[in-house]
């Protein structure tokens, strides 16, 4: 049986690889959108998905792509990779709950960085892509890095589709979320609320440090 | 030359602009809403709905994206980088003649600085020389006195006229006719997104000097100053004057003379060459060792002016204006 310090730390490392391997794709992604103006409503709605269909649905859909029953799922497992009720089914069940929230998180933020400033590095030579990393992500750098702290603890919190996709595994798969509903479940409530007591504090500090940072780069508009 | 003839569908109205440009300044007027940024923007390539064609030397460049057209563009809000410092500003786009258009634009002491301490005026001289650094052929400027106070605004256009002299065409975007006039040799009318007149600009015209190296005389009244192009000139004396400074006197307040004038009261007597000279309406707009002046017609044929003659400009201290 893991300690509460080991289910803590092996969460904290399951949200933030899940963080690092979705923020290159949430950027590019909310680039896109933001490109493409209005018909970026189209990519907006795909990015949002996961936040408004039950995590148990998005469970559901990710066990059957992972499955050897899927295509997807037999190349996984000819090329010998396991990924069903592993870590690295964890990784994939966080990584995807927490996207919709970084992804409109990085988009609000691109938006709010001036376009001007994108036009005005173009007549200056610079490329669109060269204009969008030199000008207009330093400008959103504050709303970028909330979306990556939310999107960090929508990880930490992860349990339905966790529990389709990884199995409740003390040990190998069992996260914070998890581990609290066993202990409640066992009977075992005052063990429970010690780990509800880890992840309010986390959370709570991490979500007060993006909200921070989201009314500093307000203010820097305003002036 | 600058070859235009654009089409952009507006809200209220389609833009249709047809002109042919010099290489000198142009300067567009027209009132709010009469279709003038959005001509800017378009010809700076940040309109995609903009068709037609815009031709500098010859080049299309309405099929280029906004990066490959070389045309420098000052917005009115001057948009700098905030997040870059002055230099960092500066050299975004490239660094073409960096230490002279940072001498020119006298911008040395702003490298450092961040965007947001800057003053307006000073804003505006770094956008000008951000887009002068990356070799335009041609810069569009959008309104740039228009965030300006009103004794920053002369001072403000030497630097422009100093940008003209390096050679670049201008658009010069502005719906106050006179500072049309103070700078552009060519003047677009642009009323609801169409061309309704052009020509050569004409009204008051202003001399402006920048002078340096004062040489007071309190007890006779005066301070000796000499003109950034070395001009000696004769100032009323005024102990609270900070140099150098910029001081303006009308072309109307000039007197010229055919002949060397034995005594007279202006303290500011200039024997120069006619270099250029032109006739309008019963007024003659004449140069003279680089000083405009306007005389009736009358006092030109009287005079005998013509290019090349010899005449004797006066100009009374108190006659100039301190302007910044």
């Amino acid at each position: 049986m893991p300690s509460d310090f080991g289910i803590v730390l092996f969460t904290l490392k399951m949200a933030a690889i899940s963080t690092i391997v979705i923020a290159p794709l949430a950027l590019a992604l909310a680039a896109w959108s933001w490109r493409a103006g209005a018909k970026g409503i189209v990519l907006d709605a795909v990015g949002a998905l996961p936040l408004v269909v039950p995590p148990t649905a998005i469970g559901f859909v990710l066990l059957e792509l992972l499955s050897r029953r899927a295509p997807f799922g037999r190349l996984l497992d000819r090329m010998g990779v396991d990924v069903l009720f592993t870590p690295k089914a964890v990784v994939i069940a966080c990584g995807v709950m927490a996207f919709p929230l970084m992804f409109t998180a990085f988009r609000v933020a691109i938006e709010t960085s001036e376009r001007r400033y994108f036009e005005i590095a173009r007549t200056l030579g610079a490329t669109p892509l060269r204009a969008f990393v030199r000008v207009t992500l330093p400008l959103a750098w504050r709303g970028l890095l909330s979306g990556v702290l939310l999107a960090f603890c929508r990880a930490l919190g992860e349990f339905g589709a966790t529990i389709l996709i990884a199995g409740n595994i003390p040990g190998r798969t069992q996260t914070l979320a998890l581990a609290i509903y066993d202990r409640v479940q066992s009977g075992r409530d005052a063990d429970a609320g010690t780990l509800v007591f880890y992840v309010v504090a986390i959370a709570w500090l991490l979500v007060g440090t993006s909200g921070l940072l989201i009314a500093q780069q307000r203010k820097r508009f305003a002036a | 030359m600058i070859d235009i003839d654009l089409r952009l569908p507006l809200a209220s109205f389609t833009l249709g602009v047809r002109c042919a440009l010099g290489e000198q300044v142009t300067a567009v007027v027209g009132r709010s809403g009469s279709g003038k940024t959005s001509m800017l923007e378009a010809i700076a390539g940040l309109r995609p709905r903009a068709g037609g064609r815009v031709a500098i030397d010859g080049d299309d460049v309405m099929e280029l994206p906004p990066e490959r057209r070389r045309i420098g563009y000052v917005p009115q809000d001057v948009a700098l980088f905030p997040h870059l410092n002055v230099r960092r500003n500066l050299t975004f786009g490239g660094d073409a003649r960096f230490d002279e258009i940072v001498s020119i634009l006298e911008l040395a002491p702003l490298l450092a600085r961040a965007p947001a301490s800057l003053s307006g005026g000073e804003r505006q001289r770094v956008a000008l020389g951000r887009a002068l650094m990356t070799a335009p052929r041609l810069l569009l400027l959008d309104e740039p006195l228009a965030a300006i106070d009103q004794p920053l605004r002369e001072r403000v256009l030497l630097f422009l006229r100093r940008v003209r002299d390096l050679g670049v065409p201008m658009i010069y975007v502005t719906h106050q006719p006179f500072e049309a006039m103070a700078l552009a040799s060519w003047c677009v009318v642009l009323d609801r997104g169409a061309v309704v007149s052009q020509g050569r600009p004409s009204g008051d015209v202003d001399n402006v000097f920048e002078v340096a190296n004062p040489r007071h005389e309190p007890a006779r009244g005066i301070t000796r100053v000499t003109t950034t192009d070395g001009l000696e000139l004769v100032l009323p004396y005024d102990p609270t004057a900070t140099f150098p400074l910029v001081v303006r006197i009308s072309a109307d307040d000039i007197v010229v003379f055919g002949e060397k004038p034995s005594s007279i009261s202006s303290r500011n007597l200039i024997e120069a060459t006619i270099t250029s000279i032109a006739a309008k309406e019963g007024v003659v707009d004449l140069t003279a060792g680089g000083i405009r002046v306007l005389v009736t017609r009358a006092a030109a044929d009287d005079l005998g002016l013509r290019e090349g003659a010899r005449v004797w400009l006066a100009l009374r201290s108190r006659a100039f204006l301190v302007v910044g």
